[in-house]
């Protein structure tokens, strides 16, 4: 178990004018897990990759328990990766794929049975031991893939989207059980994905890139709470957050006619870009407030998302989105008026994205 | 009025159940039966003209006493299989065969494995390499063998010039002029067309191995030569296996570059068994029979070794 650093890490592939990594400074504690989210191209997996030892670090450098590891080759750098195919090998048992780093290292095969044995039972594969990977489910396949990390005993786990090839039911069962093994294990992780509900459920921190540049790093509340640009207040939450552009005359910020107070502590003026979560809007009972025209109404039970166009800004390419009650829900075509809750709106200068304030 | 439907009648409460009406269907499937049939004749009638009917030709020439020019006198068995394998030749035309086929399949795989694992990067150059190395499969076997004929040429061979001017040999070297040199020319020339084939059917079984199952191996600590032993090999078990059999099989009936660089000299040491069967029917005895039962011999062996061949390199069907 150690700490993991990126120290301006930046990976350039040759021939490109751009960055896949661009002076990455993270810091991530012992034990921690740590994910890395954010959309096709961010450059997490590379990020992932050059920790791994995958990837050639163009500047800066990479420290793995205070050891600086930025030419050391992967397997000299204490780590366990899962691969987003798993990357088992073919042809090897289940129990020979786990413990071939084993074998490799010249353990002796007391020692490798008995830690195959322990890593099989604490993933539920003892009755697979003998199986090769052809006749495995998708699910189980993930385990085995995980089983090989873990029998390494590794300083860090380091796993790249390792749900995305799983259906949906089990990606969800799945994911509280690796959050739950990482708590168990204690072992620092860094963690890949592109799926913004995984990093809010199972990171103690997410750090989210755009274009190689990292925009924010904080737990899942802050980054809800607080995101610190435009594009982090858009990206973290399903569905996301509304994004209307607003201008702030006499202490209040104006989004089509209606008024909403500064928030505390808030210096702005000018056009600013407003942001409002679905939960932090509802519709009036009178005919003010912010009008939108309902498009598309989606029910799923507890509650129901209506998706719609301002009316003050029809031309607008995201649907603004309210979150309503499950009960007595509007019909498409329908018009609300909306009240928004001053407390919860987020302010962003429309140029640069930063948040104001 | 006519049913739609193909079921059985419901069961009457009164007397037996009737049987089952035929459905209208059955009268289309005849005809779409027949017309596949159709389809497929001219490949049936191909496939018996020019394979069957050869085949029992052999059969029966092999248990008859049937000369080039003299016909069909009658049948004789067993005398053409004693005759076959009595002959002088036949015990030295299977060892060396068999010789040829070691040394050749050795050789053969063990380069084309190395080329394709130097050619499989992408890239210019070894896109140009893979290239170059095909080259050589654009030549018929025969004629290959023809320009190796004149590439050995003791007056005239360009090996024997560059051989001189380095200084590495005063005399024109005689590459076929005695046994050994002769069948280590052949492999030569063999090698020479064959390698880039096999090469291709090897860098197809190496691209099947996925990428990132390299990365695993690199990530668990193997070296280059570990990952070469526990990962590459094994996932290339079928490809190897393939190439293995076409080789040996290939091999084993290995005649036009004998015949035309060597015709079975000197003095009869690099004869191989197909050449055998050439010289009975239509050289010395003229012996049809003869010659087609040693053909059925070599079948039988053939048969034989690949079934010992696909039970001992089946490998991992589950890879």
């Amino acid at each position: 178990m150690a700490a993991v650093t990126f120290a301006q890490t930046t990976q350039r592939y040759p021939g490109s004018d751009r960055p896949a990594v661009d002076g990455l400074d993270l810091e991530i504690a012992d034990g921690e897990f740590l994910v890395l989210v954010g959309p096709s191209g961010c450059g997490k997996s590379t990020s992932l990759r050059m920790l791994a030892g995958l990837e050639d670090v163009t500047e800066g450098s990479i420290l793995i328990g205070g050891r600086d590891v930025t030419d050391l080759p992967p397997k000299d750098r204490d780590i366990a990766m899962v691969f987003q195919n798993y990357a088992l090998y073919p042809h090897m048992t289940v129990g020979q794929n786990m413990g071939f780093a084993l074998k490799i290292a010249g353990m002796d095969k007391a020692e490798i049975s008995r830690r195959v044995a322990d890593a099989a039972e604490i993933l539920d594969l003892t009755e697979y031991l003998d199986r090769k990977p052809k006749a495995l489910s998708g699910g189980q396949r993930q385990r085995v893939a995980m089983g090989r990390a873990i029998v390494r005993n590794p300083q860090v786990f380091l796993m790249d989207e390792p749900l995305s090839n799983l259906d949906a039911k089990l990606r969800v069962q799945t994911r509280t059980q690796i959050a739950s093994l990482q708590r168990r294990l204690g072992v620092t992780t860094v963690y890949v994905t592109h799926d913004q509900v995984e990093a809010m459920t199972m990171g103690d921190r997410v750090a989210v890139l755009k274009d190689g540049v990292l925009q924010q790093v904080g737990t899942a509340r802050e980054l809800y709470d607080h995101p610190d640009n435009a594009f982090v207040a858009g990206f973290i939450g399903s569905p996301a957050m509304n994004l209307l552009p607003a201008r702030v005359e006499g202490g209040e910020v104006v989004v089509g006619g209606l008024p909403i107070p500064l928030p505390a502590g808030v210096q702005a003026s000018g056009e600013v870009l407003l942001g409002m979560r679905p939960e932090a809007v509802w519709p009036a009972d009178a005919p003010t407030g912010l009008a939108v025209e309902i498009d598309v109404v989606e029910e799923i039970g507890a509650d129901a998302f209506v998706y719609g166009r301002p009316q003050h800004a029809t031309d607008q390419k995201t649907p603004f989105v309210v979150r309503v009650p499950g009960r007595g829900v509007p019909r498409a075509g329908q018009t609300l008026h909306l009240d928004v809750d001053p407390r919860q709106v987020h302010l962003f200068d429309p140029a640069s994205g930063l948040r104001l304030g | 009025m006519a049913t739609t439907h193909s079921t059985a009648p419901p069961p009457t409460e009164d007397g037996p159940r009737r049987p089952a009406v035929r459905p209208r269907v059955t009268r289309r499937a005849r005809a779409r039966r027949r017309q596949g049939a159709l389809y497929a004749a001219p490949t049936a009638l191909f496939l018996i003209v020019f394979f069957v009917v050869p085949v029992i030709l052999v059969f029966r020439m092999s248990v008859s006493d049937w000369g080039l020019f003299t016909g069909d006198l009658g049948l004789n068995a067993p005398e053409n299989f004693t005759k076959a394998l009595d002959d002088r030749l036949f015990w030295p035309a299977v060892w060396f065969t068999l010789k040829y086929t070691v040394v050749t399949t050795v050789i053969l795989l063990g380069l084309a494995l190395a080329m394709a694992l130097v050619v499989q990067e992408s890239g210019r150059w070894s896109a140009f390499v893979r290239t170059s190395f095909l080259v050589p499969s654009a030549l018929g076997l025969a004629s290959a063998s023809l320009l190796f004929y004149a590439l050995y040429s003791p007056q005239a061979s360009p090996f024997n010039a560059v051989l001189e001017w380095t200084g590495i040999s005063e005399d024109p070297v005689s590459f076929l002029g005695s046994p050994d040199r002769a069948l280590w020319s052949t492999v030569a020339l063999v090698v020479w067309r064959f390698a880039g084939f096999y090469m291709l059917l090897l860098l197809v079984g190496l691209q099947s191995i996925p990428g990132d199952v390299y990365e695993a191996a690199r990530l668990d600590g193997a070296s280059a030569l570990q990952t070469f032993r526990r990962i590459t090999l094994p996932l290339l078990k079928p490809s190897l296996a393939l190439c293995t059999i076409l080789c040996v099989t290939g091999s084993l009936l290995a005649f036009d570059q004998f015949y035309i660089l060597t015709k079975g000299g000197p003095d009869n040491s690099t004869v191989t068994i197909v050449q055998l069967v050439y010289s009975m029917a239509f050289q010395g005895s003229n012996d049809l029979g003869r010659a087609a039962a040693l053909s059925i011999v070599v079948l039988g062996g053939l048969i034989v070794l690949n079934a010992v061949q696909f039970l001992g390199l089946r490998g991992d069907k589950d890879a």
